[in-house]
C-alpha cells in the first residue's frame, strides 16, 4: 500500500511541481508583482487579463496574420525539409564527395537569418508583380534553407549510420538499391528525420517571424509585433507575442504526437 | 556463538538478498555461507542470473544484502571500502576517456588525497606491473581492449588493497587475449598474495585459475557447491590437456542444479 | 597512416565544394548581369569578387570611414556585445544544469519551462525585449543569454545523465564524495556534450545581435545593414556585410571546434590514432 503511494507521487510531481510553478508565476502576472519585480509598468507589460481581451476583440485580424505566418512557416518547412532529405540521399550515395556537401550544408545553419532575409527579398523582386507572392516566396525561401541545412545533416547521418551488417545483410539477398533505400535506409532514417524537425520545425517559425520584419507587405505575427511597439500599442504586440508562443507550443506537440505514433514500436525493449 | 579465524579474509553468513520490482519479489540469493581465508584465489561461477554478480556486489558495498551478515577481516564491507580495503575490476575497463591512462590510474590516490609525487611514483608502478610501461602518456580510446583492462586491473591494485574483486573481467575479450591476462593475472597474484574473488561464467577459466571454485545455480540463487582445485602452482597452460583437468571441468558442470 | 590520408581527402574534398560553390554563384551573377529584365543586377546576386573588392576600396563612404573601415567598428560592437550574452547564457546555463542533475525538484519543475523556450520564437520577442530594457545593449546581451542558456542547459544535463552507472560505481567503489564525483567524473564527462550546445549556440547568438541592431538606429552589423539598402552607400556595401556576417556565424562555429580541441586533447589523439 506505501509502496503504490510512493510510486504514484514520483510520476504525479513531475507534473504537480512545474505546474504549481506556473500558477504562482501567473498570479504573480495578474496581480502586478511581476511588475514591481521586473521595474515595468503596465503598459509595457500588461496584465493577463487585458491581453486576453484584446485577443478576443481582435480575432478576425490575428487570424489573418497567424495564417500568413503559419503558411509561410509550413511551406517551407515542407519543401526544405523535403530538399533537404533529397540532398543527404544523393550524398549518401556518393559518400566521398558527399560528406564535404553535407559539411556546407551545415555552414548554412551558421549563416545568421538577418543576412539571408534581405537577400531573398531582393532575389524574389525579380520573380513576379505580385507583392503578395514575392513576399511570401522571399520569407519561405529564408525557412526553406535553413531547413535544408538542419534536415540534410541528420538524414545523412540518418542513411549512412546502420547498425553493423545491415547493409550487408541486403545485399546478400541482391535486393537492388530502391529497395535498400525502401526496406532499409529509409526506416533507419526516420528517428534521425524527427530529430532534425525537433529543430526545424521552432527554427521555421522563427526565421518566418524574423524574414516578416524585412518584408514588402505587413502581414505576419512577427511584423505585427514590432509594428505595434514602434507604435507604442505594447497590449496588442503582447497579445501577439502569446499568440506566437502558442503557435511555436501547439505545433511542437503536434509533432511529439504525430513522432509518438510513428516511433510507437521502436523503443518497446528499452528498459 | 561465531569464532572469528584470523586466517579468514571474508566471513558471509546465510545471506539472502530479495529485490522489489514493484510487483514482484525477486529471490536473487538464498542462504549463501561462505568463507575466504587470506590469499586465496576463489572463483564464483554459475549461468545468468545464479547471483554471482550480486553476491560480489554485497561484498563490495554496492549492494546490502537482506538478510545475513557479512565479515570483512573484523569489519563490514561498508567500513572496509572506506579505507580502501579491497580495488575492484568491472566488465568493461570504465576507463576516463578524457585522463592519460596514467592519470587514470592515479584516480584513487587523488580522491583519497595522496600527494602528487607518491601517486606519480604508485601509478607508474603498477603500469609496469601489468605491462605497460610506456603507455602512461597514451589515451584510453588509443588502447586495445585487452590493454584498457590491464589499465583497470591497475588502477584497482593501486591503493594496495588486501583484497581484489573481478566482475567477469575478461568475458569482452577474445581467447588469445584473455590466456595472455590469465597468466599476467597470476603472476601479479603470485607476487602481491592479495585475496581474490573472481566472477565468471567460463568454467574452464575458473578451474585454470582458482584455489576454490564456489558453484551458484539459479533460481533461486544458492550456493550448490565449493570444490578445491589442487593443481599445483605456478599454473602451465599444459595443464589444461592433462585427463585430471578435463575431469574437474566435469565435476564442476556437474555441481550445477537445475541447469 | 591511412588516418592522415582520410584527413587529407576529407580537407580536400570540402574545399572543392567550397570552391564549387562560389564558382556556381559567379556563374548566376554573369546569367544575372546577361538578363535584359534585370536593371540592376547587383540588387541580385553580384559578383563575388566584386564585393571583396568593395573591401579593399579604399573610397570613404560617409565623411570619416571607408567601406571595410565601417564594417570592422560596426562588427566589432555586434560582436562584443553577442559575446557578453553568450558567455552569460553559457554560465547560468551550465549552472542550473548542474542544479537541476542534484536536486530532482529542481529539475521537475525547470524541464517543462526548458521545454517551452526551445518551443516559443524569442527572436521573435526581440522588439518587446527592447522595449523592456529600453537600453539597446542590454537587450542584444539578453537575447544572446536567452538563446544560449536553453542549448548549453539541456545538453549538459545530457551529458551528465548519460554517465554510465559503471562510473558512478566505481566512485563508490573508492569511497569518493560529492564534490570528487562532480569534478572528477560528471563535469569532465559532460564537456563533448557543453560544446554541443555552444557551437549550436555561437552562430545563434550573433544572429541575435545582429537582428536586435536593425530594430533601432545606432552601431551594430544590423544597422549597417539596414542603412545600406536605403541607398546612402552602393549596394555592393550591403553584400559585403552579408558576407561578412555569414563569415562571422560560421567562423564562430569553427572557433568553438578549436576550442574543444584545445579542452579535450584525447578526442584528437583518439581521432589520430583510430583503427
Amino acid at each position: 500500500m506505501k509502496k503504490k503511494f510512493t510510486m504514484n507521487w514520483g510520476s504525479a510531481s513531475t507534473i504537480i511541481y512545474p505546474a504549481l510553478f506556473g500558477i504562482i508565476m501567473l498570479v504573480m502576472w495578474q496581480s502586478g508583482l511581476l511588475n514591481l519585480v521586473l521595474h515595468t509598468d503596465t503598459n509595457t507589460l500588461p496584465s493577463p487579463s487585458r491581453i486576453n481581451a484584446i485577443i478576443a476583440d481582435n480575432g478576425d485580424k490575428i487570424l489573418l496574420n497567424l495564417k500568413a505566418t503559419v503558411l509561410v512557416a509550413l511551406f517551407g518547412l515542407f519543401f526544405g525539409s523535403l530538399l533537404g532529405y533529397g540532398i543527404a540521399i544523393i550524398a549518401a550515395q556518393y559518400k566521398k564527395w558527399g560528406a564535404g556537401g553535407i559539411t556546407l550544408a551545415a555552414a548554412f545553419n551558421a549563416v545568421p537569418i538577418v543576412a539571408l532575409a534581405p537577400v531573398m527579398n531582393n532575389l524574389t523582386k525579380q520573380f513576379s508583380p505580385s507583392v503578395d507572392f514575392r513576399s511570401m516566396m522571399a520569407k519561405m525561401f529564408v525557412v526553406m534553407i535553413v531547413c535544408i541545412a538542419g534536415m540534410s545533416v541528420n538524414a545523412y547521418r540518418g542513411l549512412t549510420e546502420l547498425k553493423p551488417f545491415a547493409a550487408d545483410l541486403m545485399k546478400t539477398y541482391a535486393a537492388s538499391n530502391f529497395t535498400i533505400f525502401k526496406k532499409l535506409l529509409l526506416p533507419n532514417s526516420i528517428p534521425y528525420i524527427f530529430t532534425a524537425l525537433r529543430v526545424s520545425l521552432p527554427g521555421s517559425i522563427i526565421s518566418a517571424l524574423v524574414t516578416e520584419y524585412f518584408s514588402e507587405k505587413v502581414i505576419g505575427i512577427g511584423r505585427q509585433i514590432r509594428e505595434n511597439i514602434v507604435t507604442a500599442q505594447f497590449a496588442t504586440a503582447w497579445a501577439y507575442i502569446v499568440v506566437s508562443c502558442l503557435l511555436g507550443i501547439g505545433l511542437y506537440v503536434v509533432l511529439l504526437l504525430v513522432e509518438g505514433v510513428v516511433m510507437k514500436n521502436r523503443n518497446k525493449n528499452k528498459g | 556463538m561465531h569464532m572469528t579465524n584470523t586466517e579468514d579474509e571474508i566471513t558471509m553468513s546465510d545471506i539472502g538478498m530479495k529485490f522489489n520490482n514493484g510487483n514482484e519479489e525477486i529471490t536473487a540469493l538464498t542462504s549463501v555461507s561462505l568463507h575466504v581465508k587470506k590469499g586465496e584465489f576463489i572463483s564464483l561461477v554459475g549461468p545468468s542470473g545464479c547471483g554471482k554478480t550480486t553476491l560480489l556486489r554485497i561484498i563490495a558495498d554496492l549492494l546490502t544484502p537482506t538478510s545475513g551478515t557479512i565479515n570483512i577481516g573484523g569489519e563490514t564491507p561498508s567500513e572496509a571500502r572506506l579505507k580502501g580495503r579491497y580495488g575492484m575490476v568491472f566488465q568493461s575497463p570504465v576507463l576516463y576517456e578524457w585522463r592519460t591512462v596514467l592519470k587514470n590510474v592515479e584516480l584513487p590516490l587523488e580522491i583519497m588525497g595522496i600527494p602528487q609525487e607518491k601517486r606519480k611514483e604508485r601509478a607508474e608502478e603498477m603500469l609496469e606491473m601489468v605491462g605497460l610501461k610506456d603507455f602512461g602518456k597514451s589515451y584510453p580510446g588509443q588502447l586495445s581492449g585487452g590493454m584498457q583492462q590491464r589499465v583497470g586491473i591497475a588502477r584497482a591494485l593501486v591503493i594496495r588493497p588486501e583484497i581484489l574483486l573481478m566482475d567477469e573481467p575478461f568475458s569482452a575479450l577474445d581467447e588469445f587475449t584473455r590466456e595472455r591476462l590469465h597468466e599476467d593475472l597470476l603472476n601479479i597474484w603470485r607476487r602481491t598474495n592479495k585475496t581474490i574473488v573472481f566472477v565468471t561464467h567460463n568454467i574452464s577459466e575458473s578451474v585454470f585459475l582458482s584455489d576454490k571454485i564456489c558453484v551458484l545455480s539459479p533460481h533461486p540463487g544458492r550456493l550448490s557447491a565449493v570444490l578445491d582445485v589442487d593443481f599445483e602452482r605456478p599454473r602451465q597452460m599444459a595443464i589444461k590437456n592433462t585427463p585430471s583437468y578435463s575431469a574437474k571441468v566435469v565435476e564442476v558442470r556437474s555441481s550445477f542444479e537445475g541447469v | 597512416m591511412a588516418q592522415l590520408k582520410k584527413n587529407r581527402t576529407t580537407a580536400l574534398v570540402t574545399l572543392v565544394w567550397t570552391l564549387g560553390f562560389f564558382i556556381i554563384w559567379e556563374i548566376v551573377a554573369f546569367l544575372v548581369q546577361a538578363s535584359p529584365n534585370i536593371r540592376s543586377p547587383e540588387k541580385v546576386l553580384p559578383h563575388f569578387w566584386k564585393i571583396i573588392a568593395t573591401a579593399f576600396d579604399g573610397k570613404k563612404i560617409n565623411r570619416t570611414d571607408t567601406a571595410i573601415q565601417l564594417v570592422w567598428i560596426n562588427a566589432k560592437v555586434t560582436l562584443f556585445r553577442s559575446a557578453q550574452g553568450f558567455v552569460i547564457g553559457s554560465l547560468i546555463g551550465y549552472l542550473l544544469a548542474l542544479v537541476m542533475s542534484l536536486s530532482k525538484i529542481m529539475k521537475k519543475i525547470a524541464f517543462p519551462y526548458l521545454m517551452i523556450i526551445q518551443m516559443i520564437p524569442i527572436l521573435g520577442m526581440a522588439p518587446i525585449l527592447l522595449s523592456f530594457t529600453g537600453d539597446i545593449d542590454t537587450s542584444r546581451i539578453v537575447i544572446a543569454a536567452i538563446l544560449t542558456f536553453y542549448p548549453v542547459a539541456t545538453n549538459t544535463l545530457a551529458g551528465i545523465e548519460a554517465v554510465e552507472k559503471e562510473k558512478y560505481e566505481l566512485m563508490h567503489c573508492f569511497a569518493a564524495s560529492k564534490w570528487q564525483l562532480y569534478m572528477k567524473t560528471l563535469i569532465p564527462a559532460s564537456i563533448p556534450y557543453v560544446f554541443t550546445g555552444l557551437k549550436v549556440s555561437a552562430p545563434l547568438a550573433i544572429t541575435a545581435s545582429i537582428l536586435v541592431d536593425t530594430l533601432q538606429g545606432g552601431v551594430g552589423l544590423g544597422c549597417l545593414l539596414s542603412q545600406s539598402l536605403k541607398g546612402a552607400m552602393t549596394r555592393y556595401v550591403f553584400w559585403l556585410i552579408v558576407v561578412i556576417s555569414a563569415a562571422i556565424g560560421i567562423l564562430s562555429f569553427v572557433v568553438m571546434g578549436l576550442f574543444e580541441d584545445f579542452v579535450s586533447p584525447h578526442k584528437k589523439a583518439e581521432r589520430a590514432t583510430r583503427r
